[in-house]
């Protein structure tokens, strides 16, 4: 494993090493602009300046372009390979998500019902299997959505300019609940019901849960009888780690949970080694998985049939 | 406009602000009040399967023990000779006593490995945790909702409606459902 890390830590010092050739480019060009204005030098070098900054720039669309077709690689190469390690029948695939994986739809994330409906929609970075027993699917998901905003142009008149904003990016999840249940059960921090449901909101005996956590549910009982003292502190302790970003739904036996990070969950950055330690980032992304199963006891069956 | 004019128009919307915060008050105590009795026969529903689900384990253990057949005949027993309408504390005592029971029961269990495998038996031992679990739920829910509600009469001026309208302080079901983990449960 650590010949192979090493392997693609040298490809991906060539796609950096090309990124860092546009900077000189980058420089001498910026200096020969300026001085070009001076009175010494003439237009010439104005125009020498120009070329050399467009040729920077065309050195930095390759050298990023290279990194990225490394990063493509290294996910297929290594990080699948790893990953799909990692747990029980476990399947990452790179690139693919919601929507592009056979049975899978983007009305998956949708069902949550507190994901708001996107105008851009993206997925990748699939990654499904089994721990102890339990069946989850993941994969992050990038939202956006169309906002208009006005600007005045060259002649003064106000114009108005589509934008897309993105509101979730983060990871979404689903799993096999252990328990039957009835109605519809929402745990919500930063998001809000996407849905026409009657839902009514719950307050539980935990001051510190309510405060953390808008809980709303179809069925008041539903939710005391998801929702256990033990489930509420896990929850909690969950929340200690990404505070503010976490989303819960209990929807037909399945227990939905998104959370946004505001970055891909298994990406390498230009200039960042490439190492044990990255890896070890990325068991801990997938540790937050084992922690949802293990702290919420979704592998405690006793409760259901198999 | 005339001074006492002006006085007593601001008299009649501070009287009107009065009265529509009174009935709104009134209102929200009231739903409460319906939460909570909800929220009791929830309680009630669980009580009930449980029983049902405890009588059905009784006749299984019956064959391998006596005693407990004996023990949760009292408890029957002791349920026809109350009214059809339990209090909050004779709830409790119910529970108590189906608990003891049910412990009874695990006792047994753990003497009678044959028993622990009987198909029939292990899937009522599924059914009770579930049942427990149910219980549970309804027993937080009615005193999150007794909590709401106690809490709301006994805070000034909610205080002064809730004396109008003859609103009391609910007790808490205080009793816990047998501990899961107390169980020995081998699915």
């Amino acid at each position: 494993m650590k010949e192979g890390l090493q392997e693609h830590q040298a490809k991906k010092k060539r796609a950096e090493r090309i990124i860092l050739l546009g900077l000189p480019f980058l420089g001498f060009g910026i200096l020969a602009a300026v001085l070009g204005t001076t009175e010494a030098l003439g237009e010439w070098a104005v125009t020498v300046g120009v070329v050399l900054i467009i040729f920077a720039v065309l050195v930095f669309v390759l050298g990023f372009a290279l990194f990225q077709r490394f990063e493509t690689n290294f996910k297929h190469e290594f990080l699948k390979d790893y990953l799909s390690g990692l747990v029980e029948e476990g399947e990452f695939v790179p690139k693919k998500g919601f929507g592009k994986i056979q049975g899978l739809d983007p009305a998956d994330v949708y069902n949550t019902e507190f994901i708001e409906r996107a105008d851009r929609f993206y997925s990748y970075d699939f990654f499904r299997g089994k721990i102890d027993g339990v069946d989850f699917v993941s994969s992050d998901v990038k939202l956006q959505r169309i906002e208009y905003e006005t600007y005045r142009d060259k002649d003064g008149k106000i114009r108005r300019r589509k934008k897309y904003v993105t509101y979730f990016h983060g990871r979404v999840f689903h799993f096999d609940f252990n328990k039957d249940f009835d109605g519809h059960v929402l745990v919500l921090e930063r998001y809000k019901p996407q849905t026409r449901r009657k839902y009514q909101k719950v307050e539980f005996e935990s001051v510190d849960f309510n405060k953390k956590f808008r809980t709303l549910a179809t069925r008041e009982h539903t939710a005391f009888y998801i929702l256990t003292p033990h489930f509420m502190e896990s929850l909690m302790k969950i929340e200690k780690n990404h505070p503010g970003n976490l989303g819960f739904s209990f929807i037909d036996n399945k227990l939905y949970f998104a959370i946004h990070t505001g970055k891909p969950t298994f990406s390498v950055r230009p200039f960042r080694r490439l190492d044990e330690k990255l890896l070890e980032k990325f068991r801990e992304d997938v540790g937050l998985i084992h922690n949802l199963v293990d702290e919420l006891k979704l592998n405690r069956k006793i409760f259901k049939e198999d | 406009m005339q001074g006492w004019l002006i006085a007593l128009i601001v008299i009649g919307v501070l009287l009107l602000v009065v009265l529509i915060w009174y009935i709104a008050t009134m209102n929200n105590l009231r739903q409460l009040k319906v939460k909570v009795k909800e929220a009791e026969s929830g309680i009630d529903v669980a009580l009930t399967k449980r029983f049902d689900t405890l009588s059905k384990m009784v006749e299984t253990v019956k064959g391998y023990t006596k005693h407990e057949a004996k023990t949760f005949e009292n408890v029957v027993k002791w349920r026809q000779n109350m009214p059809d309408e339990l209090t909050v504390k004779q709830k409790e005592e119910f529970m108590e006593k189906m608990n003891q029971v049910q412990s009874d029961i695990n006792v047994v269990v753990e003497n009678y490995p044959d028993l622990k495998a009987e198909k029939v038996f292990t899937n009522l031992q599924r059914s009770i945790a579930d049942v427990e679990e149910h219980l549970q739920a309804s027993r937080r829910m009615f005193n999150a909702n007794v909590s709401r509600l106690n809490s709301r009469i006994v805070t000034f001026p909610v205080s002064i409606v809730a004396a109008k309208i003859n609103m009391q302080k609910y007790p808490f079901f205080e009793a816990e459902p047998a501990k899961t983990q107390d169980v020995k449960m081998e699915f």
